[in-house]
């Protein structure tokens, strides 16, 4: 391992520590260390929940790529990409277990599952999309495991070809994979889409959508990690070309989803959607501008052939993608819950909608006890915990590539 | 049987009685409000847009028939009794506060700290406490507990305690107007029914297609 490696191994260890800490201190003194309240109940960590799925997509969606319809081409990123599927999908499990008040209750979606639940569903789906990626990953890897000596030569299933044998698996597989990457986010986005009381999630748009920004931020991921093991050698540009349309093929396809809802809602007019649009346009204007104009700036740089042919061009473009989307996550909770959902014409004043205050249900005594609007921003702990699981994200992938056989040599 | 309750807001005088006892009697949390009496169109508390529109509107718990608390909970902690109930098991309730999402009336609580910080934040003088002293289980699962675990989600349980032991609501019994009552929605020949159907019993949100088993009167002329 490099130099540069160890550095930031060592910088995501203890971030990850620090997140680890917080989370303690927050297990302790209990979600009143965020800044959530009863009114705005879900904060940065069900967005990141949302964010980490989202980026899970590319890896298995790039493997059925080549596997289901014969894009030869990202045959060397297909490890890459089920090693960041699960990375992902881990860390999305494990970001909604900071946002449980009792996270060792957890068990009970095993012991009591209540099939109703869309977030039932969601436990099975990440599940089954984690086990499936691993697996991936392994049969991907069997060739070269079973000319490793030691420990991963052990592991490796004693198949007399083993390369024929992991592309007929994977081949096998695809079909199942493909299935499991589109339903993890269309299962996430019910958990939001079914919700009749929030306006701004009760759109039949939703699940799509997740999907289309889910494509185009998962497979930025694959394409970011994969220039960095790779670097940016001429038999490679023919796989980040492809990556690169297909990324801007999903951005365009979310973009119009989003806009298309935006534009209904719109042209009807109502209060409740009008004051859902008002605060993401207006209140939240400069973070609509940037999950619009940063990944749109990506794509622009990853659809030029020059800048795909420079590592920091790619890594640029990549972020820019990932970051759009991230806040495009972040933009899911202020207009659902700012807007409260009992709103009401008082009796005798027929015009005018007036939102029923909610008991914030922390007491501080210079605050409102009853509140119709809450500027949420993470507090620290929120933060840390976050970056804690980003850094896991990174620290993960990093030592896989670095111990297990994912990228290959020559 | 379905226990649903009428709130006759030409009878509410707005004096927040039942929201006191309701927190009283249900040792309620700092900063919990199980039930909340709000002045529609006004800035803050009791003042109105204009003279005429002051009336007082009591929300808490609607018992909704089709609740979408009780549909998104994962882990069945929070679930309707027979009688159209809705209650939340505290010790199962994982806190993920799923149903406050889900719930168009913004009546669930959630415990943020542990109810002694949160006593200790209040300041209350050394010693006080309040509250219905014992824990309260139904068919086994605690409903009630006057001691709060941090981390979960509560709301109005109907004073399950109270009704087995043959007593109407803490709200309902502290009323000074006798604005609440309590009673069968299935039987068309109960009071509650009767009044229902008398006098124009609403319920709010009715879009949201979630049925409630609270019903409001409208008033008939409002304070001014």
């Amino acid at each position: 391992m490099g130099v540069s490696k160890k550095v930031s191994l060592t910088v995501f260890s203890l971030i990850m520590a620090a997140g680890a800490l917080m989370w303690l201190i927050q297990l302790w003194r209990g979600l009143i260390l965020t800044d959530m309240n009863n009114a705005y109940s879900w904060g940065l960590y069900v967005s990141a929940l949302a964010f980490f799925v989202g980026n899970a997509a590319g890896g298995l969606v790039l493997s059925s790529m080549i596997y289901l319809f014969g894009v030869t081409a990202l045959k060397p990123f297909a490890r890459i990409g089920a090693l960041c599927a699960f990375a992902n999908v881990a860390a999305a499990m494990l970001i909604v277990l900071s946002d449980l008040g009792r996270p060792f209750r957890v068990l009970n979606l095993l012991l009591h599952p209540q099939i109703m639940s869309p977030l039932v569903w969601d436990v099975i789906v990440l599940n089954l999309y984690a086990g499936l990626s691993l697996i991936y990953l392994y049969l991907l890897m069997l060739p070269d495991l079973a000319a490793r000596t030691g420990f991963l030569n052990k592991i490796a299933l004693p198949v007399p070809d083993p390369a024929g044998f992991s592309d007929r698996w994977a081949k096998r597989l695809a079909p199942f994979s493909l299935v499991a990457a589109v339903s993890i986010h269309v299962v996430t986005a019910w958990i939001f889409a079914t919700q009749g009381a929030r306006g701004w999630w009760h759109t039949a748009v939703m699940a799509p959508d997740f999907v289309a920004a889910a494509l185009a931020s998962g497979t930025a991921v694959v394409m970011l990690v994969a220039v960095l093991c790779y670097g940016t050698a001429d038999k490679f540009q023919n796989a980040f070309r492809i990556m690169a349309i297909f990324i801007a093929t999903s951005f365009f396809i979310h973009l119009f989803l989003m806009y298309n809802d935006f534009v209904i809602h719109a042209w009807y007019g109502s209060d409740h959607a009008k004051e859902a649009l008002a605060i993401t346009l207006q209140e939240y204007g400069l973070a609509h501008a940037f999950e619009v104009l940063a990944p749109l700036a990506g794509v622009v740089l990853l659809l030029n052939a020059r800048v795909r042919q420079t590592m920091s061009g790619i890594m640029a473009g990549c972020l820019l993608i990932i970051a759009g989307i991230f806040v495009h996550r972040i933009l899911l909770m202020p207009a659902a819950f700012n807007q409260m959902p009992l709103t009401l014409a008082p009796l005798g004043s027929q015009h005018t909608l007036w939102s029923v205050p909610i008991a914030s249900g922390r007491y501080v005594p210079p605050a409102d006890t009853f509140v119709s609007h809450h500027s949420y921003f993470p507090t620290l702990v929120e933060i840390m915990i976050f970056a804690g699981v980003l850094s896991f994200v990174c620290a993960l992938i990093l030592v896989a590539v670095h111990k297990l056989p994912v990228v290959k040599e020559g | 049987m379905r226990r649903g309750m009428v709130i006759d807001l030409e009878k509410c005088i707005g004096c927040r009685s039942c929201a006191v006892a309701c927190k009283q009697h249900n040792a309620q949390p700092a900063g919990s409000w199980w039930n909340r009496v709000v002045t529609p169109g006004s800035d803050r508390h009791l003042t109105a847009s204009a003279p005429e529109n002051l009336y007082f509107l009591p929300i808490h718990c609607q018992h909704c028939q089709n609740a979408p608390c009780v549909k998104v909970c994962p882990v069945g902690a929070t679930y309707q009794t027979d009688d159209g109930t809705v209650l939340i098991d505290f010790e199962r309730c994982i806190g993920c506060r799923y149903c406050m999402a889900a719930c168009p009336y913004g009546v669930r609580q959630f415990n943020w700290e542990s109810s002694k910080d949160g006593i200790k934040r209040y300041e209350y003088q050394n010693g006080y406490t309040y509250g219905y002293p014992e824990p309260f289980r139904l068919d086994n699962r605690l409903v009630y507990s006057p001691v709060r675990i941090k981390g979960i989600v509560e709301k109005c349980h109907f004073c399950a305690h109270y009704q087995a032991r043959g007593l109407d609501p803490a709200c309902v019994r502290a009323c000074p107007g006798k604005a609440r009552h309590v009673g069968d929605l299935d039987d068309p020949d109960s009071r509650v029914s009767q009044m229902i159907r008398q006098m124009n019993g609403f319920t709010l949100l009715p879009e949201k297609g979630t049925r409630p088993n609270v019903y409001y009167l409208p008033p008939k002329r409002k304070e001014v």
